[in-house]
């Protein structure tokens, strides 16, 4: 842990400050900082933070959090009604959300993407992601929907196979 | 028949399949006269009336053997023995011997029945001698790996054009009712389908016509009814469409996009769907309607959709399902199910539709169905359109296939329906999702079929292009609502996300298409009824059945 004794000593020689520095545990770690975590996290792209989370513990715990996905899936885009986060959440979350729809979606529609189509990649993203729930409501029950015991419903696996270009 | 002196024949015959020096035809034998075809003796060739299509086939054959190889024309010039030209059907069977034997020449070889020629190297036969010898793959054996590849397009090519010469020439015996010679027909094309591959490309739809034609003609000869399948089976065919391909998925998101914009500041309102199925299409509309500024409005759905047949109520387990979504996101939601086997039995009663609501319609490729008409009832369109124009909706969504299958004439709907086919299947190639794939194709597979072999009220298949639904809808009393710039976006983009570069979507005079490669296969449309003239009718009261 930090050594607080050490405010006391911006006085001493700047010498003794760097040679103590170098035995001694850093005077700032950021774990204990978990606010300033988060906004680091909040602005990192999919891929760094799912890097984050496989640091530690903690940074695990914050990487899962809804909101900093929900930061991601809303970056570019002006802030979304307040309404929207719970329909999101009800959908199955904002992690789910990027992860199935957003960021395929994002990057399929690279290639061609206009700035103002950004707010409606975003919305199509919600519809699939609407209807990808509607299927996952379906295999639960006994007699409807998937066929031939499929666990995972495939409304959205055309996004998830690669693009023939 | 007269065997000409073959030097004086060897220059005039390379180079061309008909010979424009023709000497003067000998005189017949008497009992061999009446078997010769009279216009081609007049241009001096004698070929036995039952033998043209024959000798018509393999002279196309021999005309792509002859282009396709050059360098052997000049070795056949040279050749000893030519037969008399003027004998027609021997004398292409011998040329295309001459290219069988030629090891760099691998075409098609087939054993004549009648003559039992066989044309090929031995070494090349299969056992059975009645059937068409030689697969690709045997004769490759033979040539070097270079040359592999581009014959085999080119000849499967040259086989897929002629199959589909031959399943056109097959739908015109039908249309006149000659079943013999289109039996025929069939056989021959079975033949030729092992030849070519069957898993993509022309030989997969061809063989789906082939089958739906020799239902045609053995229902036509006497044969069993045919079976459209369960409802059940029906749901699970479509679903798997709707995966595999984008054009559900385009007529859905178009649809809602164009109800969405009409039910704009209207705070009760009630959908109409014309076949539930799973209804798929519905999610997105709630929870854009539970994102809507000014919040939701209170939504009602009616869905309308065979009864089931087992006790279960499907469409009950259907409407659940969606009120489960709809309470997620805090959307008022109410269903109700409309069991009907057709469309037309539907009443406007029984969907109780509130007068205070805005009613929006939704015809999700249903209204084609309406089309047929029996002998003691005119076709139930017109009665549907104006029990739905009698509900006075905001918005009617029509999506129908952008095809002509409902012309009168077999040979048209035929030939129309084997373009539309093909170019849908091409489009389903570019799909890898598994089994959705598949069973698209079965479930196309199945409308095919009651396009090409079916009649009367069993054809329930009945496409009309685009133009003609403008005129029939207008002329009900609906207008057209332009699908706004909204809606040809999200389907752009939908397009986008698919993995196949080849989908289009256009825009037609406030229409939205979607298609393979520049041909349009499913059109989205939007109506709304034309307020009556007070003067001229009276007011129709939508509380009365009808």
């Amino acid at each position: 842990m930090v050594q607080n004794h050490h405010r006391g000593c911006h006085h001493q020689d700047h010498q003794e400050i760097v040679r103590e520095n170098k035995e001694k545990r850093p005077k700032f770690f950021i774990n204990d900082h978990v606010d300033i975590l988060i906004e680091i996290l909040k602005r990192l792209d999919c891929r760094s933070l799912c890097v984050a989370a496989s640091v530690c513990r903690l940074w695990c715990t914050i990487a899962r959090n809804d909101s900093l996905w929900e930061n991601l899936c809303f970056r570019h885009v002006s802030p979304p009604p307040s309404s929207l986060r719970s329909v999101v959440l009800a959908l199955g979350g904002y992690k789910r959300l990027y992860m199935g729809c957003v960021r395929p979606v994002q990057s399929r529609l690279g290639r061609v993407r206009r700035a103002s189509w950004a707010r409606d990649e975003v919305q199509l993203s919600l519809s699939l992601f609407c209807v990808d729930y509607y299927e996952r409501l379906g295999g639960g029950s006994s007699s409807n929907g998937r066929l031939v015991g499929e666990s995972s419903p495939s409304s959205l696996m055309f996004l998830c196979k690669p693009v023939n270009v | 028949m007269v065997l000409y002196d073959s030097s004086t024949l060897a220059g005039s015959i390379s180079g061309s399949s008909s010979s424009s020096s023709k000497p003067p035809p000998f005189p017949l034998q008497r009992e061999q006269q009446q078997d010769i075809d009279g216009h081609l003796a007049g241009a001096g060739y004698k070929v036995r009336s039952s033998e043209l299509r024959k000798v018509a086939q393999r002279l196309e054959r021999l005309e792509t053997a002859m282009v396709n190889s050059p360098a052997d024309l000049s070795q056949l010039a040279s050749d000893t023995i030519h037969y008399n030209p003027s004998d027609l059907a021997s004398w292409v069977d011998s040329l295309l011997s001459e290219f069988a034997l030629n090891p760099t020449c691998p075409y098609e070889f087939v054993t004549d029945p009648v003559t039992n020629r066989t044309v090929v190297n031995d070494s090349w036969t299969t056992t059975a001698t009645n059937m068409p010898l030689v697969h690709q793959d045997v004769s490759y054996e033979e040539q070097s790996l270079n040359n592999k590849l581009p014959i085999v397009t080119a000849m499967e090519e040259d086989s897929g054009i002629r199959l589909v010469h031959m399943l056109m020439t097959c739908a015109e015996c039908v249309q006149c009712g000659d079943f013999t010679l289109a039996t025929s027909f069939l056989e021959d094309m079975q033949g030729l389908l092992t030849q070519i591959n069957t898993v993509c490309g022309i030989g997969k739809v061809a063989g789906h016509f082939i089958d739906a034609l020799s239902r045609r003609i053995f229902q036509g000869i006497g044969g069993g009814s045919i079976d459209g399948g369960s409802a059940f089976e029906n749901e699970i065919l479509y679903h798997h469409f709707y995966e595999a391909c984008p054009y559900l998925k385009f007529a859905h998101f178009t649809a809602n996009q164009a109800i969405l914009e009409a039910f704009v500041g209207h705070e009760c309102v009630h959908v109409v769907d014309f076949n539930l199925m799973h209804g798929l299409q519905w999610p997105a509309l709630i929870q854009a309607l539970a994102l809507r500024p000014g919040g939701p409005p209170l939504l009602r759905l009616t869905g309308i959709g065979p009864p089931s047949p087992d006790g279960r109520d499907s469409l009950r387990e259907i409407g659940l399902r969606l009120a489960e979504l709809a309470r997620s996101v805090n959307v008022r939601f109410a269903f109700r199910g409309v069991a009907a086997s057709r469309l037309e039995d539907v009443k406007p009663w029984m969907l109780q539709v509130n007068p205070k609501e805005s009613v929006a319609v939704n015809s999700i490729m249903q209204l084609h169905r309406l089309l047929g008409s029996g002998p003691n009832r005119n076709s139930p369109i017109e009665t549907v359109l104006s029990w739905i124009r009698s509900l006075n909706p905001k918005i009617m969504t029509v999506v129908e296939q952008e095809a002509n299958h409902n012309q009168p004439g077999f040979l048209d709907r035929f030939t129309e329906a084997l373009h539309y086919y093909s170019t849908m299947f091409d489009s389903l190639e570019a799909c890898s999702v598994q089994p959705d794939k598949a069973l698209a194709e079965i479930y196309i597979q199945r409308e095919i079929t009651n396009v090409v072999s079916c009649e009367g009220s069993a054809r329930v298949e009945r496409h009309e292009p685009l133009a003609k639904w403008r005129t029939r809808l207008s002329g009900a009393g609906f207008r057209p609502l332009h699908l706004g710039s909204n809606a040809y976006k999200q389907a752009s983009m939908l397009l986008t996300l698919f993995s196949a570069e080849g989908y289009s979507v256009e825009e037609n005079d406030g229409c939205l298409t979607l298609g393979w490669h520049n041909r349009p296969l499913i059109a989205a449309s939007a109506w709304q009824a034309v307020p009556d003239a007070p003067a001229e009718f009276p007011a129709p009261d939508t509380h009365r059945p009808s």
